[in-house]
Formats: C-alpha cells, sequence, structure tokens
C-alpha cells in the first residue's frame, strides 16, 4: 500500500467520524425539534435537511461553494477578517460529509422519535420533568436505537461520500483526497490494483455497516 | 362548604367543543359518557397538558388554571398524579425506577424508602427489578397506579384505568382499584365509559355528552333519578318509554302508556309539573317487575299495583337471570319493537314459576320503580 492510499484511507476515515460528530450534534436535536414541535418554518427546515438526498451531489457541493467558497456569503467575510478559507481543506471535506449524510440521520432518528408514545412524554411531566428533562430521560433512550441506526447510515454515507466533496474540497493528494476520489482517480490513471484494493475495502465496510444498522433497526421495532 | 375540586373548562377543537363545568367534594368523581365525549380531554386540562382557551380549575384552593388572572401552573408543578389509559410506564425503566420517577428531587435514602413503601403496599414485593415488558396486566395497573401516588399528589386522574385489561380480571381490578382509591385518600377523577364501573368506582358521577356535561350527581341519585331521557340512554337503561300525562301532583304522577293508566312516584325536590296530556318519558327497570303468581289467587290491589298482562314473546338466559321480552295484551304497536318490556327473573324464579313453558304472564309494578324523565 502507498502512502498516498494510506493517508486516502486515514483521511477518509478522519472525516467520517468528524462528519458523523457534527451529525449527531446537529442532527438529534433537529430531529427532535421536527418530530416533537410544531413552528414557523418548519416545513422549510425539513424541506432543507432533505434536499441534499435528493439533488445531484455536485449541486449540494456548488451551494456548498455559494456559502463557504473563499467569495461565498459566509466565506468571503471570513477570508476578509483571517486570510483563511475553508475551500479546499480537509474540513470543507467534513463539511460536504456532513451535509450529505444529515438526511439520513435526520429521517431515521425523527421516525424513531415519532414512534415514541406521546403518553410516555405526558406521565414525565405530570410527574415534575421539563420537556427538557422528558427528552433526555425518556424520549431519547426510548428512540436510541433508530437514532443509533441514522448515525450508523450517516457515517456510512459519509465516509462514501464523492460529489459534493470533490466541489468544496477539490481532490488534492495527501490533503483532501479520500477513498472515493482515490477510486476515481486510481481508475483515470490505471492503476488497477489500487482501485480494486480502495473498492474491496469500501465494499467490506459498507456490508459491516448495514448488518449493524439492520440489528439496531430490528431492535428498535 | 367548598367544593373541593372545582372544573370549569371550554376548549375548541376543531370540529369539537369541550365546555364543561362541575364540582366534587373529594372522593372519586367518575366522568362518564361514550366515547369522544370530552373526558380525556377534560383529564388532560386538569394535568396541564392540554391548555383550556377559558375556564378555572381549582384543587383544594389551589388554584391551577385560569384564564381570565392568567394563571396556568405547569403540569410539572402541579402535583397531579396521572394513571394513563394503557399504563404509559416507562419501558426502558424497571418498576421501582417507575415507582421512583416523580421523586428525582428527594434525598436517595428518602427516594428509595418512598418506592419500597409505594411497592409493599400495593402488592408488589419482588417485582421491583423487573421491567414493565415482564409484567401481567394487573401488575402493570398497580406499578401505574404507585406511580402516580407516589408522588403523594393532591389529585389523582385516571383515564379508562380498567380498559386495557381482560373482562374477568377487569371485574377484581375494578374492586381492587376502589380499595386503593379509597385507602389513600386522595381526591380521585375517574374517566370511563362504562357505567358499572362508574358506579363502582365513583362516589359522584359526571355524565358527559358530545362535549357537554348533562348531568352531575352522587351516584345513586343518577342510578334513580337520571336527569333527562338523554341521560338515561347514556347510562344504558333499559325500557325507556313514552306516555302521556293524566295527572301530575308534587309525589305522583299518573301516565298513560299502551292503554294503561300507570302510577308512578313524582319527586317533590325537583318538582316536576308537567300539564295534562303533555308527552312524558319514564323507565322502567328490569329487575323490578314482579310476575303475578298464578298459584296464589288473583292480583290483590292492595299488594299490586299498575298491573298488566301479557306474553312472553323472546327470552335470554344471561347465566345468573333471565331477561325476558313480554308483549302486553293490547292492541297497536308495540313500544319497543316485537315486545313491550323487558322484565329480569333469577334463574330461580324462572325454574320455580316454570316460565319456560309456561308464556302468559299477569305482573306488577310498584309505582316507586317506575321512573318519570323530566323532559
Amino acid at each position: 500500500m502507498t502512502a498516498e492510499t494510506l493517508s486516502a484511507l486515514l483521511l477518509s476515515v478522519r472525516v467520517a467520524v468528524l462528519a458523523t460528530v457534527a451529525n449527531a450534534v446537529v442532527g438529534i436535536p433537529l430531529a427532535y425539534v421536527l418530530a416533537r414541535r410544531r413552528f414557523r418554518g418548519r416545513a422549510l427546515v425539513d424541506l432543507l435537511v432533505t434536499l441534499p438526498l435528493i439533488l445531484p451531489p455536485t449541486v449540494t457541493g456548488y451551494y456548498l461553494i455559494v456559502v463557504l467558497g473563499r467569495r461565498g456569503w459566509l466565506g468571503a467575510p471570513l477570508y476578509a477578517a483571517t486570510g483563511w478559507s475553508i475551500a479546499f481543506t480537509w474540513y470543507a471535506a467534513v463539511v460536504a460529509a456532513t451535509v450529505m449524510a444529515l438526511p439520513l440521520l435526520v429521517r431515521t432518528a425523527r421516525a424513531a422519535i415519532d414512534s415514541v408514545d406521546r403518553d410516555l412524554e405526558r406521565a414525565a411531566h405530570t410527574l415534575g420533568r421539563s420537556e427538557w428533562r422528558t427528552a433526555l430521560e425518556v424520549t431519547l433512550p426510548l428512540a436510541r436505537n433508530g437514532i443509533l441506526a441514522g448515525l450508523v447510515l450517516a457515517f456510512a454515507r459519509a465516509l462514501g461520500e464523492f460529489g459534493a466533496t470533490l466541489m468544496l474540497a477539490g481532490n488534492i493528494p495527501g490533503r483532501t483526497t479520500t477513498v472515493p476520489l482515490a477510486i476515481y482517480t486510481a481508475v483515470q490513471t490505471g492503476e488497477e490494483r489500487v482501485a480494486l484494493l480502495l473498492v474491496a475495502i469500501l465494499t467490506a465496510l459498507s456490508c459491516v455497516v448495514l448488518v449493524v444498522a439492520n440489528r439496531l433497526g430490528a431492535r428498535a421495532a | 362548604m367548598t367544593a373541593r375540586l372545582e372544573v370549569r373548562l371550554v376548549k375548541r377543537l376543531p370540529g369539537f367543543t369541550l365546555d364543561v363545568g362541575w364540582t366534587a367534594d373529594g372522593g372519586v368523581a367518575a366522568l362518564f359518557g361514550p366515547s369522544g365525549a370530552g373526558k380525556s380531554l377534560t383529564l388532560q386540562c386538569m394535568a396541564g397538558l392540554l391548555r383550556p382557551d377559558a375556564g378555572r380549575i381549582v384543587v383544594d384552593g389551589r388554584v391551577l388554571f385560569d384564564a381570565a388572572a392568567g394563571t396556568d401552573v405547569p403540569p410539572q408543578a402541579r402535583r397531579v398524579g396521572y394513571v394513563f389509559q394503557g399504563y404509559a410506564l416507562f419501558p426502558h425503566l424497571t418498576v421501582a425506577d417507575n415507582v421512583g420517577f416523580g421523586l428525582r428531587d428527594r434525598p436517595h435514602v428518602e427516594r428509595a424508602r418512598r418506592v419500597a413503601e409505594v411497592i409493599a403496599r400495593l402488592g408488589l414485593a419482588g417485582l421491583d427489578r423487573r421491567y414493565p415488558g415482564e409484567l401481567s396486566g394487573g401488575q402493570r395497573q398497580r406499578v401505574a397506579l404507585g406511580r402516580a401516588l407516589a408522588i403523594d399528589p393532591a389529585l389523582l386522574l385516571l383515564d379508562e384505568p380498567l380498559s386495557a385489561l381482560d373482562a374477568p380480571l377487569r371485574r377484581t381490578l375494578r374492586d381492587e382499584l376502589r380499595a386503593v382509591l379509597t385507602e389513600w385518600g386522595a381526591a380521585a377523577v375517574v374517566v370511563t365509559h362504562d357505567f358499572p364501573e362508574a358506579y363502582r368506582l365513583g362516589d359522584r358521577i359526571v355524565v358527559y355528552e358530545g362535549g357537554r356535561v348533562v348531568q352531575a350527581a352522587p351516584r345513586t341519585e343518577l342510578l334513580w333519578q337520571p336527569a333527562s331521557e338523554a341521560v338515561a340512554r347514556i347510562m344504558g337503561i333499559p325500557n325507556v318509554l313514552h306516555g302521556t300525562v293524566v295527572k301530575a301532583t308534587p309525589d305522583r304522577i299518573q301516565l298513560r302508556w299502551r292503554g294503561q293508566i300507570l302510577e308512578a312516584v313524582n319527586s317533590p325536590t325537583r318538582s316536576y309539573l308537567p300539564p295534562p296530556e303533555a308527552p312524558i318519558a319514564f323507565f322502567i327497570r328490569p329487575e323490578y317487575v314482579r310476575l303475578v303468581r298464578k298459584d296464589r289467587g288473583p292480583a290483590d290491589p292492595h299488594h299490586h299495583m299498575n298491573v298488566m298482562s301479557g306474553l312472553v314473546v323472546a327470552d335470554e338466559d344471561f347465566g345468573t337471570t333471565w331477561l325476558l321480552r313480554i308483549r302486553l295484551d293490547e292492541p297497536g304497536a308495540p313500544a319497543q319493537g316485537g315486545w313491550d318490556l323487558e322484565v329480569e327473573v333469577p334463574h330461580l324464579v324462572y325454574e320455580i314459576l316454570e316460565i319456560e313453558r309456561d308464556r302468559r304472564w299477569e305482573f306488577s309494578i310498584h309505582r316507586g320503580s317506575i321512573h318519570v324523565l323530566p323532559a
């Protein structure tokens, strides 16, 4: 295994783990709010979160450039203030993977939270719990398996992300080249053995993820 | 004396408006009525789980909600125990943790002592480390009760507490529940759509229909003096009949029905004096109709009043009693389809009188057993 292949593998794992953590931090509260609260703009938030699931990844990537690129809505003021831009760094790969994986977690976790009997939450309220404590002690523990299944799916999605990552982070060997990008490069340059190795690793990982997610899903049901 | 429990609520929902008011002096109040009448909605408002549009809820002088004054105590501060339909036990917690769930603020030692006490008092000893999924229906009910009672609630609310159980268990647990409610002495409100259950559990019964209260009365008063024909029908009373007034005085009402002149007792307290020829609704309890024994001579006017004769056109065996459907010997259409009256007799009577073979009977109804339903 060459240094570049190893670096792609390590980068992919690092990106997927961080994207999954980011998903947990953003996605679980988001799933809870979407499942349990009625507020203005709820449909819009739902749409925005789900969109990356439907859009071509390059389109999502394009929007990310529009927002975070050196001349983007958020990217330009950041660049002006610090001289630093997230574009074409490995952080960009984390952001792209997070956005692409978020719908999988939010939809799965939301379904799990939806299936928790509201009477259990009402019972907790009458027994002295605020909504916040009820969510922590009753709703989320009971939705745990669904949430974990969602996180596993999000991890898998983050690991395999290609299009949006290419748009925002580019394909800089040793810096932003994740495994899917490395596979693409290897095929383009005729390095059949490298491509085969990476494909085999990703396939195996995906199978493991699917089995784990199914087990969790079955226990949640 | 002011009532311990005072409820006045208006809650508008799409296609349904709850607009009720009632009071209770401690003990157990049973909210009774058909499904969808607004009984559970009332409980949710009382627990603070649903915010009424208007009204006032007072428990033992403590104002929990007052729309006019802007008071709305949140559910977690109301100290109201709630037993949910289906119990809503936390499936991920043990019996002990379920019972102790409302005691989180207490010191550990005190909490453990209280949980142990509640578990012992409700006969759940030895089950404290089980999970709800490992309990029988009756045990679950007791855990739900224990969880609600552990917080020493000012008020206990029970939503169809027996509906999740099988019929044989229902009766046992109904009596058990009654005993627990009496023993703990907490003011309680029970929701049920089953009249025997409301009667057995409630000291006072509040009858709901279509989002309104149609009657609120002590249980015996409700049993003998339903306020209207609508209430009698909700209660499922058989033999609700229609006649014409002959003469009404404060303590007697004479009425005409199916060619008979019947005499009924009027209640002086409610001073219901319909004019002659006015239509009048009344009911006759099937178990209070007396068959006149043929081996003891003709009907004696001193012993028998409101004497009629008719033919048993159908009967049904209910295990301990027989239900006879009797058609009067009068021309014209029977009052209830194919028959005029339903009469209930114990098995023993059915056998001694050989009703299976002998179908023609004279019977009498004491005036006190004909109950007039005010319009």
